[in-house]
């Protein structure tokens, strides 16, 4: 039983890092309508500049800031440079997806170039690890678990209560009607590219303080569970992808328990393959889009 | 210099069967498969385990299934029925009722699942430290390194003439337009009678056929095989290589991995090791990517664009049928659905 909500512990804190990156990935799916492959080397890419900036003088806290403001401009550049031409003369998803296969060839080797391959650490670490009630947690997963959940908080008040957000979800729920409507769907998609950024670099920066390594592949290995999330949870559905992240956070470390832990990435999978069999809309279906 | 252009040529043939079989199922039926080499693997796998013996480490250190010590026809066939019957499990699981970008996330998931399991599971195929040592096909054990290679490129051009008889064939074929027409809307196909899951079924599990082929011809040129040789990586720089060339036309795809794959990683070989060791290989990864974009954006029908818009040009606009007395603009301007409104008006039913 101690060991189960040990487990169920772990599971949060997996949970909390997928959330984050999950809901990023899921707003700027929700918006643009095509999945990108090069979102865990923005991960990577946001932990990176996260510790160049540690590196150079800066708190750890400020850096994690500079970090998602940069992962936050590769995102808009990007968008900017290569989605937005293609999008204009209306691609097919799949060519959009395929070049977001381009750009993670294109990110996830700059930073070999950059930051090498050896593995680097961050100065500061998780702590040691606490007993709070039946779970096992350290203080940073408690800081990273507190940040999730006030992260994900603000992006709920920011999508629903503010201008921008209804915005926001007008050009996801139909962005032709949102166009028609006066919105300036464009302004909307660079700002979503930026927040899914913002997302993406703190999401990265916990990977990497919860594995304690960060290696230029580290975002792109992590990239399918949190497609395993979001498909859980219903492509594009940013509540969903909570969702899903929890789920499949917690299955994997509790998997861990009673199988091989070497299958866990396996396990958590299978579940997705599994739900997508008996539910392919995901478990909070979008609403008459995509099926 | 001779041994070096015949490796070349082998491992191009090979690549080629792997492109002719990715570009089946990308190029004509428009499924994204981002674990294709997943079935490479497969066909690798099944093509060592059945033409090797007991293991030559004894005490449990080397240990697979099976150990039949095929002879390696039966072997190369063999590997190819299992990369297909496996191709046949997974596209049922994700053809149904999945949007075609989100199959492409799960087909992922499901390599990731495989790859997990041969990893760990050390039982089935030697886990990670993979299988060596798989027989020499023909007389190779007995002939030189050089010959050796000229035997197995040989093979491998049978192989991939038959595959790219199979791919014509297909292209040709009612099938192949049909597949086409899903291709560029599957409603449009379906609305006229076309069964778009069964018709991608079948032209999945021939692409992933092929590519269990390409992956016996592997492993019986190289000899061994581990997982660190199919990681995800590897799908999408075939897929890379694929688009770059030109999907939809199988020359295309041979052109594109026999540039993209053999002749950059040949390249890599005489450049200097500049900067922290993967430098260069990160180079290449990023020309690839740029060039993937770039191809994309500026000429995205790939580097030799699809035939059948030439083929047009030559034998006239539609031959018979209902549509033949629409107006020119059907058969002529971009490619789009509306022209395989026609295309598949003039042939009706397959």
């Amino acid at each position: 039983m101690n060991l189960l909500a040990e487990a169920v512990g772990f599971g949060l804190v997996t949970a909390a890092v997928i959330a984050l990156a999950a809901v990023g990935l899921s707003l700027q799916v929700s918006v643009t309508n095509f999945v990108n492959f090069a979102y865990g080397d923005f991960m990577t890419f946001g932990a990176y500049i996260t510790y160049s900036a540690n590196v150079a003088g800066l708190n750890f806290f400020p850096a994690v800031l500079v970090g998602a403001a940069g992962t936050g401009l590769l995102g808009v550049v990007s968008n900017w440079v290569i989605f937005r031409p293609l999008v204009k003369r209306k691609s097919r998803t799949l060519v959009l997806l395929i070049c977001t296969v381009g750009l993670s060839f294109i990110v996830q080797n700059a930073m070999v170039l950059i930051w090498g391959t050896n593995s680097d650490r961050y100065t500061v670490s998780i702590g040691n690890a606490l007993h709070i009630g039946p779970f096992l947690f350290t203080p940073g997963d408690l800081i990273l678990i507190a940040v999730a959940f006030g992260l994900l908080a603000l992006l709920h008040i920011f999508l629903q209560y503010t201008r921008f957000g209804t915005a926001l979800r007008a050009t996801s729920n139909n962005s032709d009607l949102a166009q028609a409507c006066g919105i300036d769907t464009g302004r909307v998609i660079t700002w979503t590219w930026a927040i899914s950024g913002l997302f993406c670099a703190v999401a990265g920066v916990g990977l990497a303080l919860e594995t304690n390594t960060l290696r230029p592949a580290l975002g792109f290995n992590e990239l399918f569970v949190i497609f395993g999330a979001i498909i859980l949870g219903g492509i594009g559905r940013v509540y969903g992808a909570m969702l899903g992240a929890l789920i499949i956070g917690i299955l994997t470390e509790v998997s861990g328990m009673f199988a091989d832990p070497a299958y866990k990435g396996a396990i958590a999978f299978a579940v997705v393959v599994l739900v997508l069999l008996i539910r392919p809309q995901g478990l909070l279906p979008s609403r008459g889009r995509s099926a | 210099m001779l041994f070096f252009v015949l490796d070349l040529l082998t491992l191009g043939a090979i690549n080629a069967i792997m492109a002719v079989g990715l570009n089946l199922q990308y190029g004509q039926a428009g499924i994204l498969n981002f674990t294709y080499y997943t079935f490479i693997a497969i066909g690798a796998y099944i093509a060592a385990v059945t033409t090797l013996g007991k293991p030559t480490l004894t005490g449990g250190v080397e240990q697979y299934v099976l150990q039949w010590r095929l002879p390696w026809p039966l072997a190369l066939l063999l590997a190819g029925a299992v990369a297909g019957v496996l191709g046949l499990v997974v596209v049922l699981i994700v053809i149904r009722r999945l949007r075609s970008d989100y199959l492409a996330i799960v087909t992922v998931s499901i390599g990731f699942i495989i790859w997990n399991v041969i990893t760990n599971y050390i039982p089935l195929f030697n886990g990670s430290n993979g299988l060596f040592a798989v027989p020499y096909i023909l007389n190779g054990a007995t002939v030189t390194p050089i010959e050796y290679t000229l035997e197995v490129l040989v093979v491998s051009v049978v192989v991939l003439a038959a595959c790219l008889w199979v791919a014509r064939s297909i292209f040709r074929s009612p099938y192949g337009r049909v597949l086409r027409a899903i291709r560029e809307d599957d409603v449009v196909a379906a609305s006229f009678g076309k069964s778009t899951t069964g018709s991608r079924v079948w032209v999945f599990v021939i692409g992933c056929i092929m590519a269990g082929l390409a992956g016996a011809m592997l492993v019986f040129y190289i000899s061994a095989w581990n997982p660190a040789g199919f990681l995800p990586q590897e799908s999408f720089i075939l897929m890379a290589a694929i688009v770059i060339g030109g999907p939809g036309n199988y020359w295309g795809a041979v052109l594109g991995t026999f540039i993209f794959i053999e002749l950059l990683s040949e390249i890599e070989r005489f450049l200097p090791n500049v900067g922290n060791g993967a430098a260069v290989g990160a180079g290449r990864a990023i020309l690839i990517g740029i060039l993937l974009i770039a191809v994309v954006r500026f000429r995205p029908d790939g580097l030799i664009p699809e035939r059948w818009l030439r083929w047009y040009k030559t034998k006239g606009p539609l031959p018979s049928g209902p549509a033949s007395g629409d107006p020119p603009h059907l058969v002529t301007g971009r490619r789009g659905p509306h022209r395989l409104w026609g295309w598949a008006l003039s042939r009706g039913k397959s």
